[in-house]
């Protein structure tokens, strides 16, 4: 009875961890204690899921309220789910931490923490969830935290950024509501589990198509695939530095999520054609983001820039569709938010350096100088997104591109191969801007910037991650092994179903 | 009355995209609260699958699903949650720029 609950604490725990920092607003110290610990505990707690789901083996089902599937409200940490939520908490702890030691103004704001675990609660829902419609309701919730964090930026063109992402967060949302009436019109249950059933077996319905495009149109908004893509420059420069961290490294995953979820579960007849899709969308953006970040100005803006083509690399794996490319894409994911969490707080802590806080190259020539530790942790950083050894982006691309030769993609496989060496390019550049040029006279940097504590614990993971690659790789094929067949996730929550009808 | 329901959700989908494209804040606000009124209908018609009456019709003897309707009052809380950010969104920046065209709120382009 108590394992199964496991799988709500990392939902309740930040939840309750909001309403009592709610409660909190005027004692400052003692919200920013709560929120830790909250995040501290809700993160040990999806470790012990994961221990569960891959150290035991089991797929943990919860049918909240005691209605079973597929009447009631599911939540499933199968394997996939149970990394990407691991992900998204290990990132949203690095990114509260960061949050504590920033000298933002915003960050004394009394909402901000508790908007922050709500942030933490819309995307771990989001990826534990067994249902289209509960999938809407923590994604509005995430959308909403986002905006409202972006909106409260010390940036003073804060709330035209989250303006730009709410209309557009507006419109997924829209299309996520559309592709569930469609499904729900043709096959009467939205469990995802039931539907993949369904689908399976008559996939003919005339609304079908629809509900797979809306959900593509979804996913794509999510994770600002490259024609999706205008608004997440604009909105992740604004945001403040741990939001942007957050945002910019696992918020994105969202949609790689639902990718996976539908090529290897919804829409298996047709997981041709959206990998087509994907392969193509995810190469033009591994292009399109390079060049983006290459030709930008600012440094917070140009990793925003490289969070797109960084994404097309993952989307080439899901394309191609193998169960090695599937686990390359994974590893590249879970990797992916940990450097891109890193080296975001990193360009932020040197911007807070600046006289006048931003991250213009202009404005921070130089400005590294000051702050060494930040520059070697930079440099592993920017080594890790290029794809150098020995940290755990040289394993990502190495098993991305090994998964390409074996499934004989010669030509997307050089596609990405060019675009991956534009990376280089654009690190070098930041790098030589902010550490290596010498400061322009006149310019006072302040002695005091943010804390270094959180970035240097997740380069740290990245190194470690590099030199011993070998859990997370034997963590992803298990989860490729699980992807195979959609039959163990139809099983699993079905099954559990019918024992706890009895 | 299905082709009436039709209709009225085709309308309120255009009507709610030529509002939500128009330049003044206000306007394009409206427009995105119509569009979410528009799905809310078509949820409550989605509620008409094989064997089963929509909400709208009165037929006898016939029952209609409740879950479709469960969908539209969570949908109708949230885009409330949502409309209401959107509005304290608009005010701050009309009250920041000094306008009230959405087409002179573009600072974050360099």
């Amino acid at each position: 009875m108590l394992d199964e609950h496991l799988v709500l604490l990392p939902i309740v725990i930040p939840l309750m961890g909001a309403a009592v920092g709610l409660v909190l607003h005027n004692h400052p110290k003692w919200q920013r204690l709560v929120t830790w610990l909250a995040i501290t505990i809700s993160l040990s707690f999806t470790g012990l899921l994961m221990w569960r789901v891959f150290g035991v083996q089991e797929t943990i089902v919860l049918f909240v309220g005691g209605w079973a599937a597929p009447a009631g409200i599911t939540l499933v940490a199968d394997p996939l789910s149970a990394l990407m939520a691991f992900m998204s908490q290990l990132v949203l702890w690095g990114g509260i931490t960061y949050g504590l030691g920033c000298k933002d103004k915003c960050a004394r704001y009394p909402t901000f923490f508790p908007l922050f675990l709500t942030l933490a609660v819309g995307l771990t829902g989001t990826m534990l969830t067994g249902d289209l419609f509960n999938l809407f309701v923590f994604i509005e919730l995430l959308v909403i935290s986002g905006t409202v964090l972006t909106a409260l930026s010390d940036d003073h063109f804060g709330p035209e950024a989250a303006l730009k992402y709410f209309y557009i967060s507006l419109f997924a949302a829209i299309f996520l509501l559309l592709a569930s009436g469609s499904l729900y019109v043709s096959y009467g249950t939205l469990n995802m589990a039931d539907l993949a059933q369904r689908i399976a077996a008559d996939p003919n319905q005339p609304l079908l198509g629809m509900a797979a495009a809306a959900l593509m149109a979804t996913f794509m908004i999510k994770s600002a695939v490259v024609p999706f893509h205008f608004w997440q420059p604009d909105f992740h420069t604004a945001a403040p530095t741990p939001v942007h961290a957050v945002l910019s490294s696992v918020v994105v995953k969202v949609g790689i999520y639902g990718f996976i979820r539908m090529t290897t579960l919804l829409f298996i007849d047709y997981s041709h054609t959206i990998q087509t899709v994907l392969l193509v969308m995810g190469a033009f953006g591994v292009f399109f983001g390079g060049l983006g970040a290459v030709g930008t100005y600012d440094a917070k803006r140009m990793l925003a820039y490289s969070t797109l083509g960084q994404l097309g690399f993952i989307l080439v794996g899901i394309g191609w569709g193998t169960p090695l490319a599937l686990a390359a894409a994974l590893i590249y994911a879970f990797n992916h938010s940990l450097i891109k969490a890193a080296m975001l707080m990193l360009a932020g802590s040197v911007g807070s350096r600046a006289p006048v806080k931003t991250a213009n190259f202009d404005k921070i020539t130089g400005l590294g100088k000051v702050t060494l530790p930040a520059g070697i942790l930079f440099l592993l950083g920017g080594m890790a997104l290029a794809g150098l050894p020995p940290t755990n982006g040289f394993i990502s691309k190495f098993t991305l591109f090994q998964s390409g030769v074996e499934a004989e993609a010669y030509i997307s496989l050089a596609v990405i191969g060019v675009g991956s060496l534009i990376t280089l390019v654009y690190v070098g550049r930041a790098f030589q801007r902010i550490w290596w040029e010498p400061m322009p006279e006149g310019v006072e940097p302040k002695p005091y910037g943010d804390r270094l504590i959180a970035p240097a614990i997740l380069i740290c993971l990245c190194i470690i991650l590099g030199l011993w690659g070998w859990p997370l790789l034997q963590t992803t094929t298990q989860v490729t092994i699980w992807l195979s067949s959609p039959d163990h996730y139809i099983q699993a929550v079905l099954d559990t179903a019918v024992l706890a009808a009895h | 009355m299905e082709l009436l329901i039709a209709l009225a959700i085709g309308a309120m989908f255009g009507i709610g995209i030529f509002q939500l494209l128009r330049r003044n804040v206000i306007r394009s606000a409206i427009g995105l609260i119509i569009i979410s009124n528009a799905i809310n209908l078509f949820l409550l018609s989605a509620g008409a699958y094989e064997g089963v009456a929509v909400a709208y019709l009165d037929a006898v003897g016939q029952r209609s699903d409740a879950l479709p309707q469960v969908l539209v009052l969570t949908a109708i809380v949230i885009s409330m949650g949502g409309f209401a950010t959107v509005l304290a969104m608009l005010y701050v920046i009309s009250a920041r720029y000094k306008t009230s065209d959405l087409d002179d709120v573009k600072r974050l382009r360099h």
